[in-house]
């Protein structure tokens, strides 16, 4: 009896120290951990952009961090919910309510008050308003983006029936939208606007904004179930701390980003319903 | 008909070089043809040589270099290309990518590796089990393989690996079908090098033959020989060089031969002048003598008599004696010289006994007017037959020898050898005096009529003397 006592406590000591182990392991106990980012730029301009800050992870969290991507949204978000292949997940606002459904968990998001998209025409266009847009070719991203979603909504608002009175055409990415525009592929471009500001001084000189959307919850950075806690933790924490250092400063301008800060799922879910069901 | 004429004559001589010329066997070495063939083969094969293997050298050097290029650009193509889709990890976008951009017929295998070295495309037979090490270089491989890796990397990051492999069949077969095509024509061109080389060198020694064999004829005296100069190249130049040579040559010997019969002709007719005026000279002296004997002779004779008469009548008349004496004195004296005369005109011994008795009196006569030289004198074989002509001959020619032993070689000895051995008279006089360079002292009067009297007898004469070693006269008279 005793001895049945004894093994039974040692397999829940086992159990317990596992689960505990598993709970408290810090990021450099993991292997390489993928960083999982929404392909809303083409793969080099997200390699470009996003590697100081992988970089920087790396470093501190003593673990090696790797930048990968899909091929598109649809991709994408299937990797993150059926595969949850990504470690830390770097999606869009509207997407996060899916990801939370597969496990991942928000730490952090970008400090800002919110993403927009805007609409824009080369400088010298005869499209002055939302309205002048009526008939014309309106270059945007990938359907399921929050770049369209946010002008459909838009243009809604505007009694503007975004499939019947113009003709949207779908571009691989923000870049791809912008450029149609800029050579006179398409008539105007709709896109986010981090994207459009970081575009070449030359493009946005000869291109003018013409119409904003509402504001959007800026970018939600969580991690996959596989992250322990206390590796969220020091995930979360140093991307938290970054503008205290000039390191982090340094990363956090590349990106353009003001910083990171703490954040709740609910404002994307809220954001979600809204968007997806307005 | 000219031409006709030196086309047989071609053939002849053709013919007779082959006969003479080729049999002569000369040495395989040695032979113009064989030698000019030799050589010219050894160059050729050797320059073909040296051209193929450069040419084989360049050919592997620009498909190794092609190769490798291709396989560089290629590799840094897909490494660049592929880097976007392996940060989205759309591996099937990038296999439907390569599998378009990669038919190249060289081309084994291509394999992507992603960052945990895992092989995510593979297209060919990529080698599972020993994966392949990196080659420099085509031509540095050790399976026939050319196997390169890259790096795929995104804005620096690495994003995997790409790695491909060529084959070199397809490179070593083209090296070697150009190896093949270079040798083959190295070999023609040896082949037809050495036909036309051989033709060459038959036709070009063929005619230095025939002008070889009309030299050597020409050689023998006969010029009347000529080559064929139809062909109006090097050897054709030479051949009418030759022919014109060969006329001039036959024109002057002929001038040669005639001025050699005429000057034949005038030392015979020299040689007589000379015998003629020595037996003149010698009859004349002859005469001289014996009218001084016969003449002079009787006179001083009477002149003696009748002065010892006028002595013997003179009746103790001192005056008249003695002009009688000093008549008597004169006479005696004039007789001496008289007879002096007469002997060295025509020694009268050597017509009563005979040349050794004539050469002894004279050796004691000179003996007694040189007393420190003493001279050995003997002969051999019956010298008694000699012709009147040669025993004066002889005679004059000792005598002029030990004159000239008496004014100038100062001997202590000297020998003389006179020997009669029935085919030919042979004399020698020697001495142990001062001696002379014959070079120098060849032309004096005295030897030119020693050798013009040894002449007159159709003899020969030498002289063998060096200074301070005494002098040797050799006369050969033959007795026919």
């Amino acid at each position: 009896m005793r001895l049945l006592i004894l093994s039974g406590y040692i397999l829940l000591s086992l159990f317990t120290s596992t689960g505990l182990a598993n709970t408290n392991r810090h990021c450099s106990q993991f292997g390489p951990i993928t960083f999982g980012i929404l392909p809303f730029v083409s793969a080099e301009q997200l390699v470009i952009r996003f590697t100081p800050l992988v970089n920087y992870l790396s470093r501190h969290l003593n673990t090696q961090i790797r930048i990968e991507t899909a091929p598109n949204f649809i991709a994408f978000s299937q990797r993150t919910t059926k595969d949850k292949r990504y470690g830390i997940l770097f999606t869009a606002p509207h997407f996060y309510p899916l990801a939370r459904k597969a496990g991942y968990r928000l730490i952090a998001s970008v400090d800002s008050p919110g993403m927009r998209a805007v609409f824009v025409v080369p400088k010298a266009s005869t499209i002055q308003n939302i309205n002048d847009l009526k008939g014309r070719r309106l270059a945007t991203v990938d359907t399921k983006s929050l770049a369209t979603l946010l002008i459909r909504k838009h243009l809604n608002q505007h009694n503007i029936n975004p499939d019947k009175d113009l003709n949207i055409i779908a571009t691989p990415t923000h870049n791809a939208s912008l450029l149609s525009t800029y050579h006179g592929v398409t008539d105007a471009s709709a896109l986010m606007q981090p994207p459009y500001a970081a575009a070449s001084q030359q493009v946005r000189d000869n291109m003018r904004i013409i119409a904003k959307t509402q504001r959007a919850p800026h970018i939600p950075i969580s991690v996959s179930e596989r992250i322990s806690k206390s590796c969220a933790a020091e995930i979360s924490h140093l991307l938290l701390d970054m503008t205290s250092t000039a390191e982090g400063r340094q990363v956090l301008e590349h990106n353009r980003f003001s910083g990171f800060r703490l954040s709740s799922a609910a404002e994307y879910e809220k954001f979600s319903e809204q968007i997806f069901h307005p | 008909m000219k031409n006709l004429a030196n086309r047989f004559f071609i053939r002849k001589a053709s013919q007779k070089y082959k006969k003479t010329f080729m049999t002569k066997s000369i040495p395989l070495l040695q032979s113009l043809r064989c030698r000019l063939i030799v050589s010219v083969v050894i160059i050729e094969i050797v320059m073909l040589s040296i051209l193929v293997l450069n040419n084989i050298s360049i050919i592997q050097t620009t498909h190794t270099d092609r190769l490798r290029d291709t396989a560089s650009s290629m590799i840094q193509q897909i490494a660049n290309t592929s880097g976007s889709y392996m940060v989205a990890v759309d591996y099937a976008t990038l296999e439907d990518y390569l599998k378009n951009v990669t038919h190249y017929r060289e081309l084994l295998y291509l394999a992507i590796f992603d960052r945990d070295d895992n092989m995510v495309i593979s297209l060919g037979p990529f080698p599972q089990k020993n994966r392949p090490h990196d080659d420099i270089s085509p031509a540095q491989t050790d399976d026939e393989i050319f196997d390169i890796t890259e790096d795929i990397k995104v804005a620096g990051q690495p994003m995997g690996k790409v790695s491909i492999g060529f084959s070199l069949g397809i490179m070593q077969d083209a090296i070697k079908k150009a190896r093949i095509r270079g040798i083959s024509i190295a070999a023609i061109e040896i082949i037809l090098t050495v036909l036309v080389t051989v033709a060459i060198g038959i036709g070009l020694t063929r005619r230095l033959g025939i002008l070889s064999n009309a030299a050597a004829e020409v050689e023998a005296g006969n010029y009347s020989v000529t080559v064929p100069t139809e062909i109006c190249d090097e050897v054709g130049k030479t051949a009418i060089a030759f022919n014109r040579m060969v006329s001039e040559v036959s024109n002057r010997s002929q001038q040669l031969q005639r001025a050699k019969s005429r000057s034949t002709k005038l030392l015979r007719e020299n040689r007589q002048l000379i015998h003629y005026s020595l037996e003149i000279q010698e009859a004349e002296r002859k005469h001289l003598a014996r009218e001084l004997h016969d003449e002079l002779g009787q006179c001083l004779t009477a002149i003696q008599a009748d002065a010892e008469l006028i002595r013997d009548l003179s009746d103790n008349d001192k005056r008249i004696e003695t002009s009688a004496v000093a008549i008597m004195d004169v006479s005696s004296r004039v007789y001496d010289v008289v007879h002096s005369m007469m002997h060295r005109l025509r020694p009268g011994i050597l017509d009563n006994l005979g040349l050794v008795e004539a050469l002894k009196d004279e050796i004691k006569a000179w003996e007694s007017r040189n007393t420190e030289t003493r001279c050995n004198f003997t002969t051999r074989g019956d010298l008694s037959q000699l012709s009147e002509h040669s025993n004066i001959m002889l005679y004059r020619i000792v005598q002029e020898c030990l004159t000239n032993i008496c004014k100038y070689a100062q001997a202590k000895t000297v020998t003389i050898s006179l020997q009669n051995t029935t085919e030919k008279l042979l004399l020698e006089v020697r001495d142990n005096g001062n001696g002379f360079d014959i070079k120098q002292h060849n032309k004096g009067l005295g030897l030119i009529g020693m050798r013009e009297r040894v002449e007159s007898l159709n003899g020969s004469l030498k002289i063998k003397s060096e200074p301070g070693k005494g002098v040797g006269i050799f006369i050969s008279v033959p007795l026919s």
